[in-house]
Parts: structure tokens; sequence; C-alpha cells
């Protein structure tokens, strides 16, 4: 709709010209406002290449961001300074004032700053909820019962700090991450659910979880879930372990792996 | 009103200029604000209560000869004052200091001057810039050049101004380059003689890099070196078809300057599209390359290309820190030069002729250096549309922020970073004006998994005589002194000084924000202050009185 542009304007009485020029700007400032006209499968596909083409050099290939660039992670299914299809679109096509955001090339369409807006909604991880593999409610009762989860997991206010807050898990894990997570949690571990083992200058140690490290210090969380902050300079040595604390369940049924992960994909911000 | 009461006016007002001057310095027997003569830049090693230019001296050595801060009392700096810039992009300004008055240039394109004592403002010049900028890398500036009383700042918009040092008032305002077709301007020019010497950013942009010199005193263009030749040139034919008109090439850092050589050192940015080599086959000359140019004219003395032919966003926009020391027994006047392709080298100044080369960080894609310095490639580790695992980064081993050299110790002091990332390709086709760089890079891990470090290099061989290791990814530079501290930041906000011989720690303060910047020092009324950036605010410490 916005890209659409008037032809053969010379032969049109200059009334005619007005009002298609004023026709013009209003479906460009329409387009910005509306629902996304474009979000077919070839839109994603399309948004993926003037993605990777646009996009990646600060963003990363995948949209999941870049630190020496510094573009931010777009895959976690919010986005900072947008919250609408119409917010992104002002994004991608203005970038953000004040900031190293630059918007798409501007002799882009309105067309294809949608298909990038496509794009980027097609990375929010969260699996639809249809057609999940197990029962909900047979999950929960794995996760507060025999699994012992809350030992170790936050979920809606309540349970351990030993792991992540899994209260809107469903919103950024997919079902894949999920049953990985269950049965190989080392594969790939936050660097904030590290182990750091601590020995200080009269040789005891300390072992907890990486809440922060530094140049010159580090702060953990130990197993009685005690804070502790450490100069570096004042202690013997440290180590990192970049395994995960918790167990792999491979001992779970495959009916009570659905169970748990259909559970784990409920859990989402209230609608 | 009569002459003569005018006249006792303007005494009256003389009078009140001067006490308000001496007082604003906080101190009221310092000499007030005197021009920076030509002279004055040649000297001004020897006057190390100022800091005159961006690297301190046209040498680049960012080294002081201040030494009332040193190893043994370090640990006792405390925080004096503080300056808050208004806007909240990166910091990455290096301030000057004439005679007690800091110029301190803020994002996007302002500079204020305050009293180096307190903090506290004369004036803020805020440059007005056009609504439709786009610029690769944030909203930046590192800095003023000063000749006599007018100050010269590069602006984003690329153009040059001069200010009035004294009111903050603009003296004349030139434009570089046209802004719509990617051009832009961050760095802080360099004065030679009557001349202001400033580069171009936009390597990202499809431009065609250039060198060029203003007129001091009107702002009129005395000459241009391109950083790629035209047609007319041999070396053109190290591109590609029309490719080098779209190259890149960039000079987004400041140089140096040799006065006894009357040569302009100064490095260039890579070719672009930065990832997507093969549009523009053959060596990309001088992308990536440090070039020797006449201190008058800006005819091409020699160049050196540090990465021909680069497919990975290494640009050679570093320092050129000139030194004179011994290789092989023998006296040189030798550049010294960390690269972003993690190689360090040393140069003949006079020459161009390569000395020494060694890593001096974890590189994947070279063998080494062949006799003549030209890397020797390891296969498989172009760019591809899948992905090529790489060290170093596109960031690179090192970047633009500032090393530091000591004559004291000989050492050059690098922040080296240990990455790696996945280069890729993708086409793009140039349209002026926007972004023009052929694919990008992912990383294959956490950030934390990574490290940095600050190493001391020996120029006559490329070891590392030490290291101090810190969090990646830091992006401070590096100040040396006579005190033999060197002082650095870190990305997690800290403030440090390490012992400039063995590299301990000797003191550090947490200020919160990441660093940006390189650090500087000077004195004012005898004191010795030493001032770092970190996040939006500009700190500056000092011994107690």
């Amino acid at each position: 709709m916005g890209n659409w542009k008037p032809s053969h304007v010379g032969t049109l009485p200059l009334a005619m010209i007005l009002l298609l020029g004023l026709t013009f700007w209003g479906a460009r400032a329409d387009a910005q406002e509306t629902e996304n006209p474009f979000t077919g499968p070839v839109d994603v596909r399309i948004g993926e290449r003037l993605f990777e083409a646009q996009c990646s050099n600060c963003h990363g290939l995948a949209g999941t961001g870049n630190p020496e660039a510094g573009g931010p992670d777009l895959t976690t299914g919010r986005f900072r300074t947008a919250s609408t299809d119409a917010g992104l679109f002002r994004v991608v096509r203005e970038g953000i004032p004040g900031t190293s955001m630059i918007g798409i090339k501007r002799n882009s369409s309105d067309q294809a700053v949608w298909q990038v807006v496509t794009y980027l909604e097609s990375l929010n991880p969260a699996d639809s909820l249809d057609n999940l593999p197990g029962s909900a409610t047979a999950g929960r009762q794995l996760f507060e019962g025999k699994g012992n989860c809350g030992r170790c997991h936050i979920v809606n206010g309540s349970g351990g700090r030993l792991g992540p807050d899994l209260s809107q898990v469903g919103e950024r894990r997919p079902q894949t991450d999920l049953r990985s997570d269950l049965t190989d949690p080392n594969a790939e571990v936050d660097p904030r659910w590290w182990t750091l083992t601590v020995t200080q200058e009269d040789g005891s140690v300390v072992q907890g979880l990486r809440m922060h490290e530094d140049s010159f210090s580090l702060r953990l969380m130990d197993e009685q879930e005690g804070l502790r902050s450490f100069s570096k300079s004042q202690i013997r040595s440290f180590e990192r372990d970049k395994n995960s604390t918790m167990p792999a369940y491979r001992s779970l049924t495959a009916t009570e792996q659905d169970d748990l992960i259909t559970y784990l994909l409920n859990l989402r911000r209230e609608q | 009103m009569t002459f003569t009461r005018v006249t006792t006016l303007l005494a009256v007002v003389a009078s009140a200029h001067l006490t308000l001057a001496q007082e604003l310095t906080g101190d009221g027997g310092m000499p007030p604000f005197s021009p920076v003569t030509w002279e004055r830049l040649l000297n001004a090693a020897d006057e190390p209560q100022n800091w005159l230019m961006y690297s301190g001296t046209f040498d680049g050595q960012r080294f002081s000869r201040l030494d009332q801060i040193d190893t043994g009392n370090v640990d006792g700096l405390k925080l004096v004052w503080a300056h808050h810039i208004p806007q909240l992009d990166r910091n990455e300004t290096t301030p000057l200091v004439v005679d007690g008055v800091m110029f301190i240039t803020e994002s996007p394109s302002n500079v204020t001057a305050v009293d180096a004592a307190t903090g506290r403002p004369y004036w803020r010049y805020e440059h007005e810039l056009p609504d439709d900028l786009r610029v690769c890398c944030g909203r930046n500036n590192r800095g003023v050049a000063i000749l006599d009383e007018t100050l010269y700042m590069s602006t984003l918009d690329a153009h040059v101004v001069g200010i009035d040092a004294r009111s903050g008032s603009l003296l004349w305002n030139t434009e570089v380059a046209n802004y719509q077709e990617g051009y832009s301007k961050t760095a802080a020019p360099l004065i030679v003689k009557d001349k202001v010497i400033t580069g171009i950013a936009g390597g990202e942009f499809g431009i065609r890099g250039f060198l060029d010199a203003y007129d001091a005193k009107t702002g009129t263009r005395d000459w241009r070196t391109y950083t790629i030749p035209g047609p007319d040139h041999p070396d053109n034919r190290s591109w590609a078809g029309d490719s080098w008109r779209t190259g890149g090439s960039p000079t987004w850092i400041t140089g140096s300057y040799d006065p006894e050589l009357n040569l302009i050192y100064w490095g260039t940015g890579n070719p672009g599209p930065d990832y997507k080599g093969d549009i523009r086959g053959g060596d990309n000359l001088y992308a990536d390359s440090v070039l020797a140019l006449d201190g008058d004219t800006g005819e091409m003395s020699w160049y050196f290309q540090f990465t021909p032919h680069d497919v990975h966003d290494w640009d050679a926009i570093q320092i050129p820190v000139l030194a004179d020391i011994e290789v092989d027994g023998k006296p040189r006047k030798a550049m010294l030069w960390a690269n972003r392709n993690a190689f360090y080298y040393t140069l003949d100044r006079e020459t161009g002729e390569f000395l020494v080369g060694k890593s001096f960080a974890r590189q994947t894609w070279a063998e080494g250096l062949d006799d003549n310095g030209r890397p020797i490639r390891r296969p498989g580790k172009l760019p591809t549309v899948e992905g090529t695992l790489v060290a170093p980064t596109a960031g690179g081993a090192t970047n633009w922020w500032s090393p530091a050299f000591s004559p004291r110790t000989g050492l050059l002091y690098v922040n080296a970073f240990d990455g790696e990332a996945n280069f890729y390709i993708r086409d793009e086709e140039y349209t002026a004006g926007d972004r023009y760089t052929g694919g990008g890079t992912d990383a294959p891990l956490p950030i934390d998994n990574y490290m940095s470090a600050i190493r001391a290099i020996e120029p006559a061989t490329g070891d590392i005589r030490w290291e101090f290791p810190m969090e990646a990814r830091s992006r401070a530079g590096v100040l040396a002194t006579a005190g033999d501290v060197v002082f650095s930041g870190t990305v997690d906000g800290y403030f440090y000084a390490l012992d400039a011989r063995t590299g301990e720690e000797l003191w550090h303060i947490a200020l919160g924000g990441r660093m940006n910047a390189s650090p500087m020092t000077y004195a004012v009324g005898g004191r010795q202050y030493v001032t770092m950036p970190s996040g939006n605010v500009v700190y500056t410490f000092a011994l107690d009185n």
C-alpha cells in the first residue's frame, strides 16, 4: 500500500496531482499505523534476506546480537524500543535517533520494511501452544513433585534461586531447546550459571554460582544462598566451571519429558 | 561618554577579566591562558603541565614527563572533580589542557571548556547537525586540536570547524565532504605548521577516503591526498574495475608527525565493502596501511600495507607511535604499530622498511609475516556464506584506542583482545549514503569466554614482556608517565594503574561506566591530575594536596 506511487503524473491536472499527493502521504502514514500487510512465509524469507544484507552487521546473522558492534539480541521475543508492528516499522525505517541504530536503506519500499518486521517477528522463539506433545497438568505435577524442580527454579514467585527463573520460559525457549536443557544441560550454559571455586588466602574454599565477574572482583551465590564478594587481588586463586549445576534428566520417560516440556511451554506472561 | 571614561571602564573590565581568569584557574599565581604557537606544539613534551594535542606530543607516544604521581603513591589518588556530559552516547574524548583550561569534546559534535583544576565550565559550543545523519558506529567525537587561540574540531556531518578557544564562538565552518554520501568525521585533527590536518570516516558506506589539510586561519583547503589512488596512478590497478570508487580506506583516527623528517604519518581503514572482497580483487591500496606524507604538500613519501586485500574489517586505524630505538644493534628512527590484524610491527619511519613483526594477540588467519612484513595467509579463512571462524574479531586484536610508549622502559603498552568471530558474506548493492559492508560477523560464544589484556611489547623484538588480563572487551586506551605508571580502563567500569616495568596492579577504582577513551594527564599549580572518561562522565583524579 505504502509503496504505491503515481505514474504518468505529468498528464494529470494540478488538483488531481495534489489529491494524489495527499493520498500518497496519507497512505504512507497509514502504513505505519495499520497492521502489517505482508506476513506470509514468502515475506519472512524476503525479510530475512533484507535483514542479512542490511541489519546483520550489527545484530548478527541470526539476529542474536553482536557485542562488538553493539547491536542487541533481537531473538528474545521482546524489543526494547517497540511493542507493536507499527513501532517496529518506524524503528526499521528511521532508526533510533541519538543512537548507533540507523534505518534501512533510504530507497527501501514500505513493503520491504514490513517484510523485515515480519522476519523479526519470526525470530520470536516462543513455540505455538497448539499441538503440544504432552499434558501441562501432568508436567506441573512432575515439576513440583518427583522432579523437585522448584528446589532450584522459581516459577511465579515461589521456588529456589539456584537456577534460572522459569516463570516466562515458554516465551524464550522453544520445545527443542527445552528438551536439550533437560537431557543435556551442559550443551549451552549462560555464564551467569557457571560455577566459581574461590581459594582464599587462608586456603579455605568457597564455591558458588557466578553472579558476576569483572576485571578486579567476583560475586557469587554460595551453597547456602549467601551472596559473597571477593577482590581478585585478595584471594589465592579462582576457577571457573562452565558446566551446569543441573543434573541431566535422562531417566525421565518420553511421556514425562513431553509433559514437563508442555508445562514449561505454557509458562508465559498472562495475556 | 568621554575618551577618558571609556579607557577607565576598559581598564576596570580588563582588570576584572584578569582576576576572574586567575580565580577560575583555581590558582591565582598561574599565568592565564596564552596562545599555543607552533613552537609550543613542537616542544609540547617540555611543558608536561599541558596536554596540547590528541596524543600529547607529535610522536604519538601518549607519554607524560609528569612524575608527581608514581608507583609509590598512585594508590593515594582521589577523585577531584567530575564533568557530566548531557548526551548518553559513547564518550571517546581525549581532552586538551592549556594553561589551566581543559577542552572536552562531547557527543555528538560539541566542545566545552572547563577549569582544569575544578571542572567548572567556561563555555560550550554546540554544533548544529542535520536530522538525517547516517553514521556507522555511534555519535562520537574524540577531541580537538589547538593552534594559537583557535580550536579545531571534526563534526559528524563531515565538517571541520574553527572555534575561538577563549569564548567558544564559531570562527569558520568548512564542509569536508557530503555527509549524505556516507562521509562523517569523529577524530581530533592534527596541527602541522599553519595547517589543520584532518581525516574522514565512512568505511562502511562506500566512500573514497582521503586526508586533507586546511588553512588554520581561514578554513580553506590546501591539499587533499586520496587514500585510494585514481586511475592515473599505477596503484589504482590494485582494485578490480571501478571498485576503487567505493573502496573505503578512511582515515578516522589522528596521525603523528616527525618535524625533522617533515613527514605526517596516518593510518587508513578497511577497504569496502568490508567482507565481500571478490568484487574488489587486488591488494586494494592504500587501505589498511600507514601513509607517510610530506608535511607541506601531502605528497606520499612511502606507504606500508599491513593487510593486503582485507576481508575482515581490520582497519589500520591506530596511532602511529614514533620512537628512536635500537633494532639489531642499529639505531633506528622507528614506528611502532600494534595492528587490528593481531600483528605487531616495527617499521623504519624514514623509509617504511619492515624491521620486526610478530603476533601480539590470538590470531588464526596467517602463518606469520614474510621478510617484507606481508602476511602469509592460511587457507580457508576467508568469509563465506555459511560463516568462517577466524581470530581476531572484526573489532580486532586492538583498535583505535591509543597505545602508549615509555622512553624510560622502552616498552609499548597495548590494549589487546584474544577474541574470535564467524565472518560471513552477503550480496549487497551500493547505494550512495547507505551502509555497504557485504556481510558481517557473529559471536560464536558469550563474551565472557574471552579475555582482554594490557600487553607490554618490546619494540626491538616484538616479544611480550608482561600482560595484565582484563574482562573482555576493553575499549580503553593507555597512558604512560615518567612516574613509571601505566593507566588504562576496563569494560566493566574500572580505572586503574599498573607498574610500567612489571605490570603489577597498583591502584583501581570502580567508576561504573564502560570506558571508551584514552586517559591523559596534566598539572595546574604544581599538582598533577589524571583524567579518564567513564560512561558519559569525565573524571579527574589527583593526590591529596
